[in-house]
């Protein structure tokens, strides 16, 4: 990181905290601070829902994934549209006639206390931890990849989180997304364009997509279905469509770091037209993320990428004695790039002429290359591996930043890096304020002290920001202790979602069954999502549906039980 | 919950820019995702 790379950064870091202090100064009561005063328009709502859900490892992952993969993780997004007009039309209305703070006030209004404290608590529990993940996984890349201390990055991300968060509440947090979206959006265009630039002076954006093709990159749709293996493929047109419509309707519609976003609009009108707003551009969006991942891989054709995508992992085999052998497998690696560098140039000339049996000609040539330079590859990781136990192996989340600190210029860097600690700001303030709404109206209002002043419940939420802020960055500096931690945290996410999406489903639409039936078909439900995460092979998309179909059924017969049952004492 | 005709609620809540009913929003975000589907499935026919 150069001069002016610091610059880039800590100027647009320290604008967007003290703008959000600034424009959000002074409120004095619960409604202000947790309400934004309803005073949102349409195009900050749905800006601040992108921001929302883009974390840093959007933009760190994602690309990274697509280098690996293709294009084909935009399909997990084909449901949310259609999530999004579902929750405009019958969500919406219900929560602006109840006036509610957070999304489980409804449950008591609907069913009893019970059903609303089990669905906060669940809340609390999976996004606590989420929101030291949200902070833990880019800061853990980016400590590695700038030669930071975590515990620094760390406190970096979650202290500046904290004061704006907590000066402001919500308002501040979707004010600040308003800024953090364009910071986003923009250093993604100029690394997108910047990539494509660095292109040989032969291949134009027309070739790069067509090698990109050719290399199986660009599989955006898939729409084959295999009754046998396509369950637990994660990806495909039909687990978006269905498993990703449940999970989208379960995070916009019940998940309170995004219920908070819309209730601070200005009216139903300007909540619904953020949600649609959302709905319209999340696809496009991803798919430009994924593009750019994709063009990082075209590029990396014709310039000899890193044998492992992350340096520091390489730098600590080197001081054991297994470096020989890795250096090795990289002069290894760099030979097949060399005669790969051949195939990939005649695979340009032979898309030039549209010869097709050369086209296919060249294009096997240079998979057998590339699964050649894959082979090294998994070489190299079982050389990490043996050299220092128990690290990571996965580098794909490295592919992108390794690219930007590597060739983009002096000042873009810093942008770019400004791109990813705005993503894990933004998410994490979310995180943090619907976290302290949903502690302070849920548990701390309505079943430890009622009879408290609007001011001091202002104090209790400003408290409750810091004290779950502090926990997050405390659950992120020991994050590395616990193996497996980020995905033993998405596991979490994806059991609790479909059973609260239930509840939701059951509130909502199946007005026969009442508190003691949903109450206790949740916990059957969760059985049931629990023994298909520990004893099937169901990707974890289904999780979504199957718990929410549960909630539903189990309802049903439930209350049809207890109906009888109180019909067979009244007799 | 009281049922509300919609309707009424259309007149509750306000006209949606660029379209008399909100149902017009509605048919623009799925025409949009079904737009985009197609474009997809082009493209990745295209450059298999």
């Amino acid at each position: 990181m150069r001069p002016l790379d610091w610059v880039v950064l800590l100027g647009t870091l320290g604008f967007i905290v003290t703008y959000g202090v600034w424009k959000t100064r002074g409120s004095k009561d619960i409604e202000g601070y947790l309400k934004g005063d309803n005073s949102m328009k349409w195009w900050t709502i749905g800006l601040s829902i992108m921001a929302t859900q883009a974390s840093a490892i959007t933009f760190l992952s994602t690309p990274g994934q697509a280098y690996e993969d293709g294009m084909r993780f935009v399909q997990f997004y084909f449901g949310l549209p259609i999530a999004m007009v579902i929750i405009s039309i019958t969500v919406i209305p219900i929560f602006y006639r109840l006036k509610v703070y957070t999304a489980y006030e409804f449950l008591e209004n609907r069913f009893d206390l019970k059903t609303r404290s089990l669905a906060a608590f669940l809340f609390l529990v999976q996004r606590g931890l989420a929101a030291g993940i949200t902070i833990y996984a880019p800061a853990i890349i980016l400590s590695t990849m700038l030669g930071w201390s975590l515990t620094i990055t760390n406190l970096l991300i979650g202290v500046l989180v904290i004061i704006y968060t907590m000066s402001g509440g919500t308002k501040a947090v979707s004010v600040t997304q308003k800024q953090q979206m364009a910071v986003m959006m923009g250093g993604m265009i100029i690394a997108g364009f910047m990539v494509v630039s660095y292109l040989p002076d032969n291949v134009g954006f027309g070739d790069a997509v067509a090698v990109a093709g050719k290399m199986g990159k660009m599989n955006v749709v898939d729409f084959s279905w295999d009754w046998e293996t396509s369950w637990d493929d994660r990806y495909n047109f039909w687990s978006g469509i269905t498993g990703g419509l449940f999970l989208a309707l379960s995070y916009f519609g019940t998940d309170q770091s995004q219920v908070a976003r819309y209730l601070g609009g200005k009216s139903i009108a300007e909540s619904r037209l953020g949600l649609l707003f959302n709905g319209l551009l999340k696809i496009p969006m991803q798919f430009l993320i994924l593009f750019i991942g994709v063009m990082v891989f075209v590029f990396y054709q014709f310039n000899q990428p890193p044998v492992f995508f992350n340096e520091a992992a390489k730098s600590k085999v080197y001081a054991t004695a297994y470096a020989d052998e890795l250096r090795g497998l990289e002069t290894k690696y760099s030979s097949i790039f060399e005669q790969k560098q051949e195939a990939v140039q005649g695979l340009v000339t032979a898309l030039k002429t549209e010869d097709e049996a050369a086209i296919n000609a060249a294009a096997t040539q240079v998979s057998s290359y590339t699964e050649a330079g894959k082979e090294v590859r998994d070489q190299v990781k079982g050389v990490i591996q043996k050299a220092v136990p128990g690290s990571e192996t996965r580098d794909t989340d490295y592919v992108f930043i390794s690219f930007v600190m590597k060739y983009l210029p002096v000042g873009l860097v810093g942008l770019l890096l400004a791109v990813i600690f705005s993503a894990a700001m933004s998410s994490t303030a979310s995180e943090l304020n619907a976290l302290a709404s949903t502690t302070v109206i849920d548990i701390y209002k309505r079943s430890v002290k009622q009879d408290g002043s609007p001011v001091h419940y202002l104090k209790a939420s400003k408290l409750f920001t810091v004290a779950w802020g502090g926990i997050a960055i405390i659950f992120a500096t020991y994050a590395s202790l616990l193996d497996n931690l980020i995905q033993a945290v998405n596991i979490i996410g994806s059991i609790f979602y479909g059973t609260i999406l239930g509840i939701f489903l059951v509130a909502f639409y199946f007005k026969r069954i009442k508190g003691n039936a949903v109450f206790f078909a949740a916990i059957l439900a969760e059985a049931v999502v629990l023994y298909c995460y520990y004893f099937t092979d169901i990707a974890f998309l289904w999780f979504n549906v199957i718990g929410c179909a549960a909630v539903v059924l189990f309802g049903f017969i439930l209350e049809g039980l207890i109906g009888k049952k109180k019909k067979e004492l009244v007799a | 919950m009281k049922n509300h005709n919609p309707a009424d609620e259309e007149i509750l809540i306000g006209k949606p820019p660029f379209f008399k009913r909100w149902a017009g929003m509605y048919w623009l975000v799925l025409g949009n995702l079904a737009f985009l589907i197609i474009l997809f499935y082009i493209i990745t026919k295209l450059y298999e």
